[in-house]
Order: structure tokens, then C-alpha cells, then sequence
């Protein structure tokens, strides 16, 4: 267990208006692990751009470093601190967050991260994000929760969650590819 | 008696009236496509439509009309998400191409056969892959793609749908890197075993600034394409794209995409698809763009054993900003960087072949060596074997370097990488960021 001194002075040099003394702590927080997680997520809605990169930058050394082979037990825990930045209860609840944390999750996830990742289908601010981030998964349950979706989403997004599902081989009644279909037009000429 | 109308594109496909002849058919050429004695046919020009029109895409299409000029193609569209350039563009053709916004307008029309792309690195693999699948032959700026997965799905589309796609390495089509190869390939400098590269460090951005609106014209999400959604910022374009790690991919995926494809070339090395790969490097500590400020990688490939290195800095033996060098059993030999702006070392120049010595092809129809690939291009359409001199697999394969040496420095370790099942050994989490899931509709 990381000392609780090391993730306030891990946060505290986050803070900092240092840019130095910001870049070398983010850049060396991947050993700060879980514990770390829900500190540095707090600071990813500091007003200070600079900050709040920094955070978001730091978390993802943690996810890199956990994500490395043998360390089963360490990508479990961040896992799990990375599915509670999902939820409506989460601090901070906002979208830019929720859309981080399910990329993060997309690199390590296991199959426990699912369904709550599928949650966030049904949210317009999220949805394109979690269906990307659900496509990184392997395993029938990602399938099962796209189709479950398709039953309920709003129709353009309908289009995308068939896709998915086609890529994943699975059969789509309905709902074509779009990719091809040109939508722009230009004032130009 | 059957008669079969062979279309204008079939035509450009078919080497000699013969070969279409000994299918069996009398075969009816429609008189559009034959022309006057001494001058190409109207209908036997490729026509073209060009996607990107900025940096680079300037070059091209002032290559594309000349190529015009000449009679070899028709240059039918322009394409840009961006209103400024894509007026600059149209006014370059003189009003004649028909101006885009979005490219897909380009690959539903019938008449184009091909098209030439030069957007943003991360879009590479979505338009090329789309232009493939609407039979069109692609020209497709390097680095071929911006993930493994992506470059697998390039390789496909091309195979399956029978087009030619060039990807935008132009040395091994230049003389300074195809007189480099012949001298190393006829063992000017013994047996290669290390292959160093040097490069300048990439930009930092030491003024970062808050996202804001897009600029006039500019569209945005047709900008980002297949990236994630997020709010503009003035450092990702026009141009920056080139330092973040999910587009451009730092020096190592822009330069590297050049100089390491001439390396493959010179040690004949594009079937050696394994390797292990270990990199390490520093990012810049604020501002946007993440990509290696600089860099060490190491690759090591097995059977035969040889050694690439790339530096940022590195270690720079030559005169100029960035290059290679052989390093030999009797010497070592410079290449200044990538064998296409700059010309070869003296000796790689002087090089006679000696007896019994390997002749290296290349195409040799311009002195300009931008418009001497894509007149590689252009040929392996028309004799119809579709297999340039920067096929799709081999830039694939080079891509496959560049990526895979981010990948290395962004998750802190070594990396085995098994070329024949396309995944690395042992790592699961490595093996996830082998793709990127693209946004909808921008897919692959």
C-alpha cells in the first residue's frame, strides 16, 4: 500500500505552478497505483488547463504501469477505481472524466468493467466514447451489451452500435453502413 | 458471336489487347478510350481526385497537374475540410476540378479511379481503406498508418478489392537511396550488421494555450475524423498533428516512416517481420503535443542478425539534421537523410557494380523524385501488376517499426514483436493498443 504522504506530495506537485515540478511528478506516477486514482481525478476539473492535463496524464502512467505483464493484482485495483469515475455518483461527475476513464478502462479492462462501461451507452455525452472503448474488449458480454443497446438507442446511434456489432461478427438486421455515405458540402465553388 | 465492351478502367488495367483478346471474346474498345497516334486516348488518362490539399498535398497537386499537363491524368476533384485551402486548391486547378468538403463525394463517383491522399496521419487508413473498397487505386501519404491494426486493414482492402496503393516514401524510388542500396546490397562496406539513425529532437510546445472555437472554415469533426471527440485547440493544426502521439507519432512515425522504409529496402530486411524492440525517451512535461522530445529505440532482428537504431538525437556521423549510416565489416557508410532530397554519399555514387553483381530496379521516368513516385504509381497500374515500389505491405511493415517503438517507450518496457501472427508476445495490454476503435462514421 502506497503511503498517503506519497499521493498528497504526488498531488500536491500536480498543483504546482511549477511546470517542472508538474511534468516530473506525472511523469513518474505510474508506481503511485489505485490509491492515487480518485486524488488526481479530482484535479482533472481544475480551471488550470495546465493542471488538468497534468492529472489526466498521471492517471495514465498509472493505467500503463499496472497494465504491464504479472501485475494481475495491481491492474485489478486501478480497474476498479477506474469504474467508479463512471458512475452518476462519481467526484467529479462530468463527462470529459466519464470519456477518460472508459478509454483507460479500454486498455485494461477485464470482463468485470462491461457492464458498467455499458452504462454509459445510453448517455448522449458518452456513448460514443464507451462504444469505442467497449470495441478494445474481447469476450461475448461485450456483444450481448451492444445488442442490448441497439434494442433501446436512439436511431442514429443505432447505425453505430450495428457496426460494432458487424465488426464483432455478429448478424445486424437493418441499420447499413454509413461509412461511405457523404454527408459535407462545401460552399466552396 | 459475343461481344464484350471492356470499360475504360478495365482497359487501363489490361497490359495488351492480346491478353484481353486470348480471353476468348472479340473485344470491342469503345473509340474514347483509343487516341490519336502520338497522343494518349482522353479516356486512357487516370482520373484522379485529390483528399488534402495542405502541407504536403500542395506539392502533390502541383505534381498531379503537371502529370496533367502531360496527358496522364485528369485531375477531377479536390477535396479539403478546410474552406481556405480547399479555395486555394480549386483556384490552383484553375476552377477545373470539382471542390470537396467530404471525400466520400470522391469515392461515389464513378469516373474517379483513383485518388490521392494527403490528409492528417490518422486518417491515412480510413480513406484508403474506403477508397479501396470503391475500387479506386490509392497514392496515400506516409506513414501508412497510425496503429497495427490499421495497417492490416489497409493491407486487405487493397488485395481484396485488386487496386494499386502506393504509400508516399519516395526514396525508394529516388536515385541517392536506390544508388545507396545497390552499393550496400553489392557489399560496398561487407556485411551490415547495425544500422544507426540520427534525428533532430521533436518541438515542445512552451505556450500552451486553452481550447477554443475552430477557425473560420475549418471543419472540425470532419478534422478529427476516426479521433475521439474533443473541443478544438490551435496546437493540433494545421501542421502540429505532427506531435501528438495519436496522429503524427513524433519524429520516428514521420521521418522514421521515410528512413527506416530505405533501411528495409538497402538490407533487403521487408520480409524480416519479427523483431524485438525496446525504446526509451522524454515527452515534453506540458503543452499539448506528447510526443517524444527525444528518443532511443533498438530493434533487433534474428536470421539474418542485424541491429537498427533509432536516436533522437542519436548520434549523428553526417552533415545534415538527420540520416542513417551502415556501419560494415571493412567500413561504414553514410546515407543524409532518407536517400530522396539529398543526394548519396560520394563512394554510394561512384559504386560500380561488381561481377555477378544484384541490380536494383527502380523506376527512373523523372528527375523530380515527387513526381518520380508517383510515376511508379501510375505504372503498376497500367501494366496491371499493382504492386508499386511502396506497396501498401511494405509500408505497412515500416509503419510497423515506427509504431511499435511508441508503443515501447509509452509502456516502459521491451517488446516482442511476432510478425507472423501481427501480435506481441506475452502482453496483452501492448496487444490492446494495437488498435484504436475509430468514431462512428469515420470507420474502418
Amino acid at each position: 500500500m502506497i503511503p498517503t504522504e506519497s499521493i498528497d506530495r504526488l498531488v500536491a506537485a500536480i498543483r504546482d505552478g511549477n511546470d517542472e515540478v508538474r511534468g516530473t511528478a506525472w511523469q513518474n506516477a505510474g508506481p503511485a497505483g489505485a490509491p492515487a486514482i480518485p486524488h488526481l481525478a479530482s484535479l482533472m476539473v481544475n480551471p488550470n488547463f495546465e493542471v488538468m492535463r497534468s492529472a489526466r496524464r498521471a492517471i495514465q502512467r498509472i493505467v500503463r504501469h499496472a497494465g504491464r505483464p504479472g501485475a494481475e493484482t495491481e491492474a485489478r485495483a486501478v480497474e476498479k477505481e477506474l469504474i467508479a469515475l463512471l458512475g452518476v455518483d462519481a467526484a467529479p461527475a462530468t463527462a470529459p472524466v466519464r470519456r477518460e476513464a472508459l478509454w483507460w478502462l479500454s486498455e485494461i479492462g477485464s470482463e468485470a468493467a462491461v457492464a458498467p462501461m455499458s452504462t454509459l451507452l445510453g448517455d448522449p455525452d458518452t456513448r460514443e466514447d464507451a462504444r469505442c472503448a467497449l470495441m478494445r474488449l474481447p469476450g461475448d458480454a461485450v456483444s450481448g451489451a451492444l445488442r442490448k443497446a441497439l434494442a433501446t438507442a436512439p436511431e442514429p446511434f443505432r447505425f453505430a452500435l450495428a457496426e460494432s456489432l458487424r465488426q464483432r461478427g455478429e448478424v445486424v438486421e437493418g441499420y447499413p453502413s454509413q461509412k461511405l455515405t457523404p454527408t459535407k458540402r462545401t460552399a466552396v465553388g | 458471336m459475343t461481344l464484350r465492351r471492356i470499360s475504360r478502367r478495365r482497359f487501363l488495367q489490361t497490359t495488351t489487347l492480346v491478353a484481353a483478346g486470348a480471353a476468348g471474346f472479340p473485344t470491342v474498345l469503345p473509340r474514347s478510350v483509343l487516341g490519336a497516334p502520338g497522343q494518349p486516348g482522353a479516356n486512357s488518362r487516370l482520373v484522379i481526385g485529390q483528399i488534402g490539399t495542405g502541407g504536403m498535398g500542395a506539392t502533390h497537386l502541383n505534381n498531379l497537374l503537371r502529370f496533367e499537363k502531360e496527358g496522364k491524368v485528369r485531375l477531377a476533384a479536390v477535396c479539403d475540410c478546410d474552406d481556405n485551402r480547399l479555395q486555394a486548391a480549386w483556384e490552383n486547378t484553375q476552377k477545373q476540378a470539382s471542390p470537396y468538403r467530404d471525400y466520400r463525394y470522391i469515392l461515389e463517383r464513378k469516373d474517379i479511379d483513383a485518388v490521392l491522399i494527403a490528409t492528417p496521419d490518422h486518417w491515412h487508413a480510413v480513406q484508403t481503406v474506403h477508397a479501396c473498397q470503391t475500387g479506386k487505386h490509392v497514392y496515400v501519404e506516409k506513414p501508412a498508418s497510425v496503429t497495427i491494426r490499421e495497417g492490416q486493414a489497409m493491407v486487405e482492402a487493397a488485395r481484396t478489392n485488386n487496386v494499386a496503393v502506393q504509400v508516399g516514401a519516395q526514396a525508394r524510388t529516388a536515385k541517392g537511396a536506390w544508388q545507396t542500396c545497390r552499393a550496400i546490397r553489392n557489399g560496398i562496406i561487407g556485411k551490415v550488421r547495425k544500422v544507426t539513425c540520427w534525428h533532430y529532437a521533436s518541438p515542445q510546445d512552451d505556450t500552451p494555450v486553452p481550447d477554443s472555437e475552430p477557425p473560420e472554415g475549418l471543419d472540425w469533426d470532419l478534422w478529427l475524423g476516426p479521433l475521439p471527440w474533443r473541443p478544438y485547440n490551435r496546437r493540433y493544426a494545421p501542421g502540429t498533428f505532427r506531435w501528438l502521439m495519436e496522429s503524427g507519432g513524433g519524429q520516428i512515425r514521420d521521418r522514421g516512416a521515410h528512413q527506416f522504409s530505405t533501411i528495409l529496402w538497402c538490407m533487403e530486411a521487408d520480409h524480416q517481420t519479427s523483431f524485438t524492440v525496446e525504446a526509451s525517451g522524454t515527452v515534453p512535461k506540458k503543452g499539448l503535443w506528447d510526443t517524444a522530445v527525444d528518443m532511443h529505440v533498438v530493434y533487433q532482428f534474428k536470421n539474418p542478425d542485424w541491429t537498427l537504431e533509432w536516436g533522437q538525437p542519436g548520434n549523428k556521423v553526417g552533415q545534415t539534421e538527420f540520416g542513417n549510416v551502415f556501419w560494415g565489416e571493412t567500413g561504414h557508410l553514410v546515407l543524409e537523410w532518407e536517400g530522396g532530397y539529398r543526394p548519396a554519399n560520394p563512394e554510394a555514387v561512384a559504386f560500380q557494380l561488381p561481377p555477378g553483381g544484384k541490380e536494383v530496379y527502380r523506376t527512373d521516368e523523372y528527375e523530380d523524385f515527387n513526381m518520380n513516385h508517383k510515376a511508379d504509381w501510375l505504372k503498376s497500374i497500367r501494366e496491371g501488376h499493382l504492386r508499386p515500389a511502396v506497396d501498401i505491405e511494405i509500408a505497412h511493415r515500416t509503419a510497423t517499426l515506427c509504431n511499435l517503438g511508441n508503443l515501447s517507450m509509452l509502456l516502459g518496457r521491451k517488446l516482442v514483436w511476432d510478425g507472423d501472427r501481427q501480435e506481441v508476445v506475452g502482453d496483452p495490454a501492448a496487444n490492446r493498443l494495437l488498435s484504436r476503435p475509430q468514431r462512428y462514421p469515420y470507420c474502418l
